[in-house]
């Protein structure tokens, strides 16, 4: 009797890897699967409405307009934002993603817009510039481009000169530490960091230096091409026709694409 | 964002945290049973494998596990994941993770079972089944409810690794709301809502504890 | 007419203990045999290889003529088909030292049980028996409780009372007083007695000479595996020849 129990035991855990890899294979429905990190407004997050909103998703949804695919939005575990690339669950990363120092990494369009990082700092802190962090408590998301630009060889003095460098999962959790106090300082975007003090200017400040100056593209799996050559084609429509300028007007208040086919034409 | 648009936003979340939670006991419940005997098989392979299944069920966190159903089919067979696969990527990880720990408990509760009611079963003529279903299994569900309501508790709060794999469960949503409204009321309400949560599923725990209570 | 009938049972453990080295019993109807004897004598793994809890390595072993085990060409035990041992354990009862009583179950569905579920008889009819059981037993209105409501002599009575309800043609009994406090071995020495004037045939391991002397026709004594001596009650414990027996008692005795 047990050595019955033990065979249906393992027919079900057969059948039930079976149905799971049934269930594995994709439909083939013409979508784009835009990935993002929904922690991470203005580009991307959870709008008035409730429903996922924000400059990058906006530009994502009129470029699949355009190309006739029907978005999804899927936000992802920013962890597993390659394992999610690499085995095609979605179709790009669109999501303030920083270049610099990613170039070899990820097909990219050209760069669509400047950014860089900077440090936000609670506006009684007093500090002014770089030397004011010596002996500071600074945040940085993990694996993002801030992250990698204050361990960059070249500001291992600025690095040297913290108490700590503490690598946080979420720059959510990081604004909450900067308002209890619990650290000093968080290097982030500089239009993130416009955003999260929207409405509370007194009580933040924004170092004026860039730790880093930076551009936006729009990553896909290295070696999708095709993809990528079709946005781009997009983009630059987009660019002509003036959508760009008027999200970006719309989330930044200036016109911050940096696309060729942006600038006026001589 | 108003209060209702975050209210049903969340709760929206909680019906996927529900779901998982609830499939998952449907079919780990079970399942954890059928390995609990494989594992106390006299075949030694059937043994052999159980043991190690359980074994690395218990010894690997569940978000890796997460991770490698979810990408393992792409990864080692190269098949094209499709997006539904995510949910229930997240659901077979689920129940083969906790069939493991239920499996554990059944063992324990099932081998503390005096041979004496084997013997009492076997010389009254009760079939093996009979005597694992009539006999053993009502006793052992009564030694073992503790411990799986400790299992199922933890279960609830477990179901936040789902976002591992870009399943959008409640504390995701949560975390989405806060990070655009700048507050820290969504975690407020998510919190009361895995408490409510934890607290009926406590209570039922409870009742059927104390229903099993009518004999020692 | 022979009830039970064991010939040359032996059986080796690893360790060496509670061996059996070719023992022959045979019971007949309404007979009450005693098997009394040192711990570890074997007597109880006797009472295990005839109510085909353990298995015997060589020997034979038939109920009411019907053969339950045999010795195959190579001496070693064979037994009869699983479909044929079915039939064959409704023949017997087994009342346990610990009774092994059902705890989830109430006294009255743990002796009705077995016979609706394994015997397929008519609830009513073992309904009815059962009544009548727990009446003889003196525990009419201990029907509904649980048995860890009830003392080891209640709870030894309900099991005494949930073999007769299989009607078997013999009832075994392993050490039935010795986890019961010995103001309680009165009661089951009551039932017991009651059960042979009924002429119930049955065979009984206890240390309890005393217990053998009253209800006992025949007394075994059994040490190291085999049968030393066995006579009538009166015989075997007033007047026993073999040097062994007499040790044995007398040290009871003391």
């Amino acid at each position: 009797m047990k050595k019955n129990f033990s065979v249906i035991a393992i027919v079900v855990v057969l059948a039930a890897l079976f149905v799971g890899i049934l269930s594995v294979q994709a439909d083939g429905v013409k979508t784009l699967i835009v990935g993002f990190d929904q922690n991470f407004p203005p580009y991307g997050y959870v709008g008035e409405d409730g429903e996922y909103t924000g400059y990058d998703l906006e530009l994502a949804a009129e470029a699949a307009k355009r190309m006739e695919l029907e978005i999804v939005y899927q936000p992802i575990d920013w962890d597993a934002k390659d394992l999610e690339l690499d085995s095609g669950t979605i179709d790009c990363i669109w999501n303030g993603f920083t270049m610099n120092n990613r170039e070899d990494k990820y097909t990219w369009t050209e760069a669509y817009k400047g950014a860089g990082q900077v440090f936000l700092l609670a506006a009684d802190s007093g500090v002014t510039d770089y030397s004011g962090l010596k002996g500071k408590v600074v945040a940085v998301q993990t694996d993002s481009a801030g992250l990698y630009a204050i361990q960059d060889e070249e500001n291992k003095d600025l690095l040297d000169s913290f108490k700590e460098l503490l690598v946080i999962p979420q720059y959510n959790e990081a604004f909450m530490e900067l308002e209890s106090g619990a650290i000093d300082a968080i290097i982030l975007d500089i239009d993130v960091a416009k955003y999260q003090i929207e409405g509370k200017e007194d009580k933040y400040l924004i170092l004026d230096e860039f730790l880093q100056k930076e551009e936006y593209g729009v990553g896909f799996k290295l070696g999708n091409t095709e993809l990528r050559d079709k946005v781009q084609v997009v983009l630059d429509e987009m660019a002509k026709d003036g959508v760009f300028a008027e999200l970006s007007e719309k989330y930044f208040s200036y016109d911050s694409c940096i696309m060729a086919a942006c600038q006026p034409e001589k | 964002m108003t209060l209702t648009t975050i209210l049903s936003k969340l709760a929206g979340g909680m019906l996927t945290s529900f779901s998982i939670f609830s499939l998952t006991l449907i079919f780990s419940l079970p399942l954890g049973l059928l390995v609990a005997l494989a594992r106390m098989s006299k075949n030694a392979l059937v043994k052999g494998i159980m043991r190690i299944y359980i074994s690395i069920m218990r010894g690997t966190p569940l978000m890796l596990q997460l991770l490698v159903v979810y990408f393992g089919p792409y990864y080692v067979f190269g098949i094209k994941l499709s997006p539904n696969y995510r949910y229930w990527a997240v659901i077979i990880a689920f129940v083969i993770n906790y069939a493991a720990y239920f499996a554990e408990i059944y063992r324990g509760g099932i081998e503390s079972i005096a041979p004496g009611q084997y013997e009492a079963a076997k010389v009254l003529g009760y079939s093996s089944s009979q005597t694992f279903v009539k006999i053993i299994l009502p006793q052992v569900i009564k030694r073992i409810i503790p411990s799986i309501t400790n299992e199922v508790i933890t279960l609830i709060k477990d179901t936040s690794l789902a976002f591992a794999i870009a399943v959008t469960e409640m504390f995701t949503i949560a975390k989405a709301i806060a990070s655009s409204e700048k507050t820290l009321m969504a975690y407020v309400f998510a919190g009361i809502f895995y408490y409510v949560f934890n607290f009926i599923v406590a209570m039922i725990m409870e009742r059927i504890e104390k229903k099993l209570n009518y004999y020692h | 007419m022979e009830v039970f009938n064991i010939k040359q049972a032996s059986k080796t453990f690893d360790n060496n203990l509670d061996v059996l080295q070719g023992i022959d019993i045979s019971v007949s109807q309404g007979e009450v045999v005693a098997i009394i004897g040192p711990s570890g004598s074997g007597k109880s793994t006797l009472l295990r290889c005839a109510t085909l809890l353990e298995t015997m390595d060589s020997g034979e072993l038939s109920y009411s003529g019907e053969k339950a085990a045999w010795n195959g060409p190579d001496g070693k035990t064979v037994y009869a088909p699983e479909a044929e041992l079915k039939k064959i354990k409704s023949k017997f009862g087994l009342v346990f030292q610990n009774f092994n009583l059902f705890p989830h179950y109430s006294v009255m569905k743990n002796i009705t049980d077995a016979p609706i579920c394994v015997q397929k008889r008519d609830p009513k009819e073992v309904f009815a028996e059962a009544d009548a059981l727990l009446a003889k037993m003196g525990i009419s209105d201990k029907a509904d409780a649980y048995p860890y409501q009830l003392s080891g002599g209640q709870q030894q009575r309900v099991s005494i009372a949930r073999a007769l309800a299989m009607n078997p043609e013999i009832l075994f009994f392993d050490e039935p007083t010795s986890a019961l406090d010995p103001e309680l071995t009165g009661e089951i020495l009551r039932v017991i007695r009651t059960l042979a004037l009924e002429n119930m045939t049955m065979v009984i391991v206890t240390h309890e000479i005393e217990f053998a002397r009253i209800v006992a026709d025949r007394v075994i004594f059994m040490d190291a595996g085999i049968i030393i001596e066995e006579g009538s009650a009166e015989q075997l414990i007033n007047n026993p020849e073999n040097a062994r027996t007499k040790a044995f008692l007398s040290r009871l005795q003391l």
